[in-house]
């Protein structure tokens, strides 16, 4: 049983997220989906266009140019946040757009027939499908890495697919589905060992661990804002500096040029070779404001209060028939994916709806992991974010003990 | 197939849109369907097959149509009781009608009519769209 339940006063509060206050009895559940906004993030993005609003690196302007200052001050709040050089950092739509991006830059340009990459099967449908789009334009291919039984990368497989013929190692941080985290210092090393380059997938981990990309060792790594308290329409890749310098553009447009004329074009030094078009900017500004609002908070109070709350949750549903958590591998982030004896976790969810607390249900956008559990039903996934509380968790046990009675 | 089972007089469209009328409240409409779901006749698992299932829902749906005298015979089932719930509201609506009837039915009508539209709306997840898609080009 859990024992420690600590003052939750240093963490922030529910007060915080203006649509958790507007809503009570809402049990937000789903934050692996997409997390709550605090109000100074929905702040900053209003502030911006209140009082900002210019397109940035064009304006012949004072306006134009305090945009193009704050959007830049962004990109540093982001390197700063995961320990990074600004020219590394690439502003992209999202987590998918970036690993679509190394995929298609990266991957189209380095991959040749009979290379191989690497994929766990853990991953994000985001981190498969790219790969195979490039994977049929090269002939490059892929080889999944196979789970032990509780859901953890099986080393000794992916010692085993290691070789000369590897190019590119993706793999996730966290896992979306189950929150199982590889043990990815010693995949970047025995990945870098035979030489091959690591892409690793931030989108779930970087709201409960945070990233130290010097530290990391990794090659990418990519994440999407509204999954750590920002906006939608924003995330990042970072890449190491020689990788995105030798990298070809993948999208063509305003501001990742150099010099156009219709005998050649010359492309931008990166981070703005990659970033075509007019920048999702005020969203950028926004996803700064959450960074720096996460990096003030107490991250090591956080992640004990996510960790009390998993277990909770463990610890309660042993009390409940037929319930299993899927994916029990140590060190986990704080994720659960259930599954019920005879009940449908979708009939579960609609009930759990009913009591407003949500969760999601289905194969999580991780169609390849769920077949290798054998799971056609998917799971019920409850994922817990740092403004959940004891009381959420209670409120779901009850929820469960009733929908399942009522399902048996 | 002759063996067609037929549906319960308790399924029959303005039974059940009685009995859906009178739960008042989500879960007394979500205890109502898994009752309904106990209610449509089960298919037999070697009719469960790809062939059968209706792409694009959260849960497994087998959907089998044929017209007989011109009228549309359906047999359906789902792993989940609440969807299969409103298979027996689809077989309900749709069962022994004429193509032209087929055609011209207004299921998310009758859906709001009975204060079931959050189906509708979660349609994609309930996989009730793609039923009424298979149903309609059947």
């Amino acid at each position: 049983m859990v024992v420690l339940f600590m003052d939750h006063s240093p963490l922030p509060d529910r007060a915080a997220f203006p649509l958790l206050a507007a809503n009570p009895e809402l049990v937000w559940l789903d934050n692996a989906a997409t997390t709550q906004k605090p109000r100074v993030v929905l702040d900053a993005e209003r502030r911006f266009y209140e009082e900002s609003n210019a397109n940035v690196h064009r304006g012949g302007h004072r306006l134009g140019y305090a945009a193009t200052e704050a959007y830049e001050a962004a990109r540093q709040t982001v390197a700063r946040f995961i320990n990074a050089n600004a020219q590394e950092v690439v502003f992209t739509r999202g987590a998918t757009e970036a690993i679509n991006l190394v995929a298609y830059s990266w991957g189209g340009s380095e991959l040749k027939a009979g290379d191989e990459i690497l994929l766990s099967t853990l991953e994000h449908h985001a981190n498969i499908v790219p790969w195979q789009l490039v994977a049929q334009r090269t002939g490059a291919v892929i080889r999944p890495i196979p789970l032990q039984e509780d859901g953890q990368i099986d080393m000794t497989a992916f010692a085993d697919l290691l070789g000369p013929r590897t190019r590119l190692v993706a793999i996730s941080q966290m896992s979306n589905a189950l929150g199982v985290c590889p043990p990815l210092e010693q995949m970047i090393a025995a990945a870098r060992a035979v030489g091959a380059c690591v892409l690793v997938d931030g989108a779930q981990g970087i709201a409960h661990q945070g990233v130290d990309v010097a530290a990391l060792g990794a090659d990418f790594y990519v994440f999407s804002g509204h999954k750590v308290f920002g906006p939608t329409g924003i995330g990042v890749l970072w890449g190491r500096a020689e990788l995105l310098a030798q990298m070809p553009p993948w999208q063509g447009g305003g501001e990742m040029i150099e010099r156009v004329s219709f005998d050649g074009t010359t492309f931008a030094p990166a981070p703005r070779r990659f970033e075509a078009g007019t920048p999702a900017f005020a969203q950028t500004v926004a996803l700064a404001a959450a960074l720096d609002w996460l990096a003030g908070q107490d991250r090591l109070a956080i992640a004990q209060h996510e960790t009390a709350l998993y277990q909770q949750l463990a610890d309660g549903i042993t009390y409940l028939d037929g319930v299993r958590i899927v994916g029990t591998a140590p060190g986990k982030g704080p994720i659960a994916s259930l599954v019920f004896g005879r009940a449908h976790p979708y009939d579960v969810a609609q009930f759990l709806d009913e009591r407003d607390i949500a969760v999601r249900v289905g194969n999580h956008c991780a169609g390849p992991l769920m077949q290798s559990l054998g799971l056609s039903q998917g799971t019920l996934r409850v994922s817990l974010a740092l403004y959940n509380t004891t009381a959420d968790i209670d409120a779901l046990l009850a929820a469960l003990e009733d929908t399942l009675e009522l399902l048996q | 197939m002759s063996a067609w089972p037929a549906l319960p007089e308790t399924l029959a469209l303005p039974a059940l849109m009685g009995r859906l009328a009178a739960a008042h409240g989500w879960e007394a409409k979500n205890r109502l369907l898994v009752q309904l779901a106990r209610e449509l006749p089960p298919m037999p698992d070697e009719l469960k097959t790809d062939e059968h299932r209706v792409a694009g829902c959260e849960a497994q749906v087998w959907l089998l149509t044929q017209w007989q005298d011109e009228r549309l015979q359906l047999w359906a089932d789902s792993d989940s009781r609440i969807v299969k719930g409103l298979l027996a509201l689809v077989c309900a609506a749709y069962a022994g009608r004429s193509a032209a009837e087929v055609a011209s039915f207004d299921f998310g009508g009758l859906l709001q009519t009975l204060g079931l539209q959050r189906f509708l709306s979660s349609s994609r997840a309930s996989g009730l769209a793609a039923m009424v898609q298979v149903i309609r080009s059947a």
